[in-house]
């Protein structure tokens, strides 16, 4: 059975290409765009990963990681964003409350591995790092 | 190859085939040479049996013809007579049988020879008759005693031995011409059969060279085949692995593009959000960009701005130092590498009112080179100032 994956990001380019990525490399991929849409889908269908942004359309990236977090707790979080951009305050404060982060700028090969990492599946051999 | 071979195995059953009509009408040529040469065998033999025949009811008409003499009874004169009709009958046949072929020109006068002899041994016998039947035996002796016939019985059995030497001499050509006919049938048969058994073995061996190569032709287009497949596969797995790479790069491409595109777009909504009055110039202190707060405050419309001295909207006062001329502070910090805060300066608006301001400056720096400036103005409490 494919790993589902929920995609959070306002930006509706962003979804596409991290959907259709994630999709040829064999995940089942649903996204949302705002948060009580992305708390819809965490109840109805609990995915395996969420990967978000801090930017949301009316909301909040932070109280969306916390509503996530009493939704479904052993749900691992990738934050993915471009809006901090001090690794110190990366490393000492948002790092704590999810699984992962990783900045937008970063390769999606490397965004791949890491989902695949979090998933605990292996890389494939097409996969270029 | 494959056409030479068919034009030479097609030649080779022609060959075959020529060769067995050839045996075929040779062997019936001498076949019927051979029944040819038997039947004149057999005509020989009946020649000889004729003449023989034509002696034999000679002499047992005489025997006949002297009983009858002697006695003069009826009965022996029908005996005599019957064996002279036979003789008569064996002549005939025998005359028939030598007027053709190689008898025509010496048997056939022999045995008119013959009949010319017997014609006049039957006249006599007529004679006599005649006398016995007129003057009994007496005036048959009388006959016998005037024309006293001693040499023609000789004569005739002599011409006969003679005829039938003549024919055995024939007999024995005509044996050994038959004996040639068959054995040159039996060596036409046996040489025809040889040849195209040979031949026979020689197609067999052609089309067995044949079948070894076209074998050995299938064996290496299947390999071909399985080499050209292996190497269709090979390359249409090189070009899945390429056009997935390519797929993977593309993709990257338009991730970095859009990651990029927000970066900018939320840099730029940073910028444009901050109320204090921003300005980028270059190490020559001119403009090259201006936050949304610079139009606000002065008016100036950044087309207004871009590419002119940072002196046309902000008047700073000049630094002064002891024995040289005023210099213009951002300029200094600049070459210094170093930051200024909260300095005073004057803000000229498009319509000429002037506003005292503070102003920062911090470098940008490009890998260590000082490559311009952000300078940062803030209003101070003061009401502005008509210029």
């Amino acid at each position: 059975m494919k790993k589902h994956i929920l995609s959070v990001d306002d930006e509706v380019d962003i979804r596409e290409l991290l959907q259709e990525v994630l999709t040829m490399k064999g995940y089942r991929v649903s996204t949302a765009a705002e948060p009580e849409q992305a708390k819809k889908i965490v109840k109805e269908d609990p995915p395996d990963l969420i990967i978000m942004d801090f930017q949301i359309e009316e909301g909040d990236g932070f109280v969306l990681i916390e509503a996530f977090k009493t939704l479904a707790p052993a749900t691992p979080i990738l934050l993915l964003t471009g809006a901090v951009f001090d690794r110190q305050v990366v490393r000492d404060t948002i790092q704590k409350k999810v699984a992962s982060y990783l900045d937008k700028t970063a390769s999606l090969s490397m965004i791949v591995s890491e989902i695949q990492r979090l998933l605990g599946d292996t890389p494939d051999a097409t996969e270029h790092h | 190859m494959k056409e030479k071979i068919e034009q030479r195995v097609v030649s080779l059953f022609v060959l075959m085939l020529g060769i067995l009509v050839f045996v075929a009408f040779a062997a019936v040529r001498t076949i019927e040479k051979f029944i040819e040469s038997s039947d004149w065998v057999n005509h020989t033999h009946d020649v000889i049996i004729q003449v023989n025949d034509v002696v034999s009811s000679l002499h047992a008409g005489d025997a006949a013809l002297r009983t009858y003499l002697l006695t003069g009874d009826r009965r022996d004169q029908g005996a005599y007579r019957s064996a002279y009709a036979e003789m008569i009958e064996h002549l005939e046949i025998a005359k028939a049988l030598t007027r053709s072929g190689l008898e025509k020109n010496t048997q056939n006068k022999q045995i008119l020879e013959l009949q010319d002899l017997i014609s006049n041994r039957v006249d006599f016998t007529r004679s006599v008759v005649k006398a016995r039947d007129q003057s009994g035996i007496d005036g048959a002796r009388q006959v016998f005693a005037a024309h006293p016939d001693v040499e023609s019985m000789g004569k005739i059995q002599r011409l006969s031995a003679f005829i039938i030497d003549g024919e055995n001499g024939l007999l024995r050509e005509r044996d050994k011409e038959s004996h040639l006919q068959a054995q040159a049938t039996r060596t036409t048969v046996y040489t025809g059969v040889v040849v195209n058994f040979i031949l026979l073995v020689f197609v067999v061996w052609l089309l067995r060279d044949d079948l070894d190569a076209r074998r050995q032709a299938a064996f290496a287009l299947e390999e071909a085949n399985a080499h050209l497949e292996a190497k269709v596969q090979e390359r249409t797995a090189e070009l899945v692995k390429a056009n997935l790479s390519l797929k993977q790069e593309n993709l990257e491409r338009r991730w970095s593009n859009q990651a990029l595109d927000h970066q900018l777009r939320y840099s730029q909504l940073i910028i444009n959000s901050i109320t204090d009055l921003v300005f980028v110039i270059s190490r020559a202190l001119n403009i090259s960009r201006i936050n949304p707060a610079v139009g606000h405050q002065t008016q100036w419309e950044p087309q207004d701005l871009v590419a002119q001295s940072l002196d046309r909207v902000l008047q700073l006062n000049p630094e002064a130092s002891a024995g040289t001329p005023p210099q213009n502070p951002i300029a200094v910090a600049m070459r210094e590498g170093r930051e200024l805060q909260n300095r005073q300066a004057v803000l000229l608006s498009k319509g000429g009112t002037t506003t005292s301001v503070e102003y920062s400056m911090v470098p940008l720096r490009d890998q260590d080179k000082v490559v311009g400036a952000v300078v940062i103005v803030r209003l101070r409490n003061e009401s502005p100032k008509a210029g």
